[in-house]
């Protein structure tokens, strides 16, 4: 029989299995006695090693007999599960993984596997004591028992009138949608000309149609945030081990859909805010138990969906950052200057940490690295048409909210004219637009700014920006739109505000892709390019 | 008329090797089902001629599955699919009426042989 016809399909599978042992492996820690999970270990490692028996993948086989076997000594009661027996699990986890990259790759790798396999058969507990410190017993609070984990679903086939479907088949889909949406643009547009009833009334419910059809495709695009997740419930558990901290990572909303595109877009600065968490936000437990918090620290990572948004949010129950000392090593560092401080609002303020090279750390550790970080997560964001917003109570924690569209590749953007070029800025990065009388700027040092709501705004010019000659304005009105650059909100003067627009984008190839502060290109229904600023990118 | 089996197993991965050999020889797949429960279902609802049945499933195990579908047609021919090392569940599957085994991985001789001696009687 012709095995290699499997060969995708083995490793997709194999993957959902992987992930699916490390979920339940997380679950387990915190409640080892859940008997569901265990059973679901202890298959998953049986189907894998009977996969890739039929495969004759032997290294493998020896890998995953090895945990299937570990997981039967747990299931009939002979070990406890305990961080050894998780640790050998996650480590037989990454092994199968870089196995079975090896054999995507058609490659052959020297892999620890019989060492692997060895020290799981001989695998005995350490003495109880030495290898889960008990919590401190005067505990002012007595630490709230662990909720129950959230079972980790079961990989699932193709039962239930679903199909695997190539991931290009369905970009191909997305993309042939787009360009019936810039048509739709095309045929309103030569309906007006000619100016006839009927053509008018076929585009329109044409548009309706389109409208439907757009979102039936984008629904086949969206993907669970489960997809993902496994990946962070094991980040935290690693640092935390590594900062010898205490505490509990609850995750919900696993079954939210996104976009695959932005959920790809998701995994690193969600990582980060996770490490911050972490690393910088959670107090060791003897800090804590003298604050008079149980030793235990929460981090909770939690998705809900909002209409056609989503909203990810990550809150820990930590020392969280005062607003005042964020101005302070902001000035010390020169980010900004002292009178600019003063003028910042609390929320502002938390925002600076999103300022390049800004970092609250008292002590650089090697978890969270040198401060690189929250300027890049915003931009993420930013570029993903979302945004990202800071509270935090000190001493009671801090929490982060990304607030993301569902879909991405077709969006509503305010189109402005700068010189010749029409540019397109996302809605959602448009906090408002303002026709500005000359009279109404000032300006402070070489600066010009205006006051908006009681804020004053610098202003920028976005044919400076882009290098294009500058507007000449006779009639004395600035048309501006205000976006949120650096934490801070900026006034963009433009020659003309044209209008919002459905634009499908696209991205660009090489070389354009490589240029800073360019999201993509999109066609408007004449016919005519407009070039999608990344602002988080160009300011 | 081609003989009916259904396939029962968690793994996509098995079923599909399943099917493709079993179509192959000229039987008709009319049901997979991916656990116990379904399987039970399944069966109830298409009433296949023969029916291969993993053993270590979620929601009910492939021997629950088994006692089940027995209980509702005793003359069913349930053939059961187990790894090598699960000899001692195999006593369990017989006595619940098991008509005979294929081990994984499979090998599709062999796989052929049995179904035509369970499906012949």
């Amino acid at each position: 029989m012709d095995m290699s016809q499997y060969k995708n399909l083995f490793l997709s599978e194999s993957r959902e299995y992987l992930r699916a042992i490390a979920e339940q492996v997380v679950a387990l820690e915190q409640s080892p006695a859940e008997k569901g999970a265990i059973d679901s270990l202890f298959r998953a490692a049986h189907s894998l090693k009977g996969m890739a028996a039929s495969m004759e993948y032997g290294e493998v086989v020896l890998v995953a007999h090895g945990m299937e076997d570990l997981m039967a000594r747990v299931r009939e009661g002979a070990l406890e599960f305990g961080a050894g027996v998780a640790d050998l699990l996650l480590e037989g986890v990454d092994l199968i993984d870089a196995l079975l990259a090896d054999v995507e790759a058609d490659r052959v790798e020297s892999r620890p596997t019989e060492d692997y396999a060895q020290r799981l058969a001989g695998y005995t507990p350490a003495p109880r004591g030495k290898e889960a410190p008990e919590p401190p017993r005067d505990s002012p609070k007595p630490t709230p028992a662990p909720p129950e984990p959230e079972k980790a679903k079961e990989p699932s086939g193709e039962t239930g009138g679903t199909v695997r479907v190539k991931t290009e088949l369905l970009d191909h889909l997305i993309n042939l949608t787009g360009e019936l949406v810039t048509n739709k643009h095309r045929l309103l547009n030569i309906g007006r000309e000619l100016g006839s009833p009927a053509l008018n009334d076929a585009v329109s419910e044409t548009a309706k149609l389109l409208r439907a059809l757009h979102d039936e495709v984008m629904k086949v695009r969206l993907m669970p945030f489960e997809a993902i997740c496994d990946r962070f419930q094991r980040s935290v558990r690693t640092l935390a081990k590594k900062s010898g901290k205490e505490l509990q990572f609850e995750l919900t909303g696993r079954e939210i859909g996104l976009d695959r595109g932005i959920l790809e877009q998701l995994v690193d600065p969600l990582n980060h805010i996770l490490r911050n968490a972490v690393d910088h936000g959670m107090e060791e437990s003897a800090e804590r138990v003298a604050a008079g918090k149980p030793a235990r620290g929460v981090v909770e990572l939690s998705v809900i969906r909002d209409r056609d948004r989503i909203q990810i949010r990550v809150r820990d129950d930590g020392r969280g950052m005062d607003p005042q000392k964020m101005i302070d090593a902001a000035v010390k560092k020169g980010v900004i200057t002292p009178e600019e401080g003063e003028l910042l609002s609390p929320r502002q303020a938390l925002m600076l940490s999103c300022m390049p090279g800004f970092s609250t750390a008292k002590e650089v550790t090697d978890i969270s690295g040198r401060g690189v970080g929250m300027d890049a997560v915003n931009a993420a964001v930013q570029k993903l048409g979302g945004t990202l917003g800071i509270e935090s109570d000190p001493g009671a924690g801090s929490t982060f909210t990304l607030r993301l569209p569902m879909t991405i590749a077709i969006i509503h953007a305010l189109i402005v004219q700068c010189g010749g070029v029409k540019n397109a800025v996302p809605v959602t990065a448009v906090h408002r637009t303002v026709e500005l009388s000359r009279r109404q700027i000032e300006t402070v040092g070489k600066r010009q700014t205006f006051l908006l709501d009681g804020e004053t705004i610098p202003l920028l010019s976005l044919n400076r920006v882009l290098g294009l000659p500058l507007g000449r304005f006779p009639d004395g009105i600035l048309p501006l739109f205000v976006t949120e650059a650096k934490g801070r909100r900026v006034g963009i003067v433009v020659d003309r505000l044209l209008g919002q627009h459905e634009l499908f984008v696209k991205p660009f190839g090489r070389p354009l892709s490589k240029m800073a502060g360019l999201a993509g290109g999109a066609t408007l229904g004449d016919g005519e390019v407009v070039t999608i600023l990344d602002l988080a990118d160009l300011l | 008329m081609a003989t009916t089996v259904m396939i029962v197993d968690d793994s996509l991965f098995m079923r599909k090797m399943l099917r493709d050999i079993l179509t192959e020889e000229g039987y008709e797949i009319t049901a997979e089902a991916s656990d116990g429960e379904e399987a039970v279902l399944k069966y109830k609802e298409c009433r296949p001629d023969l029916t291969t049945l993993d053993i270590v499933m979620p929601n009910k195990t492939g021997i629950e599955a088994l006692q089940e579908i027995m209980a509702f047609n005793p003359q069913a021919r349930v053939v059961m699919c187990s790894a090598i090392g699960q000899e001692s569940l195999t006593t369990a599957a017989t006595q619940a009426g098991a008509k005979a085994f294929i081990l994984k991985p499979f090998n599709p001789e062999l796989v052929a042989r049995v179904l035509r001696e369970v499906a012949e009687g």
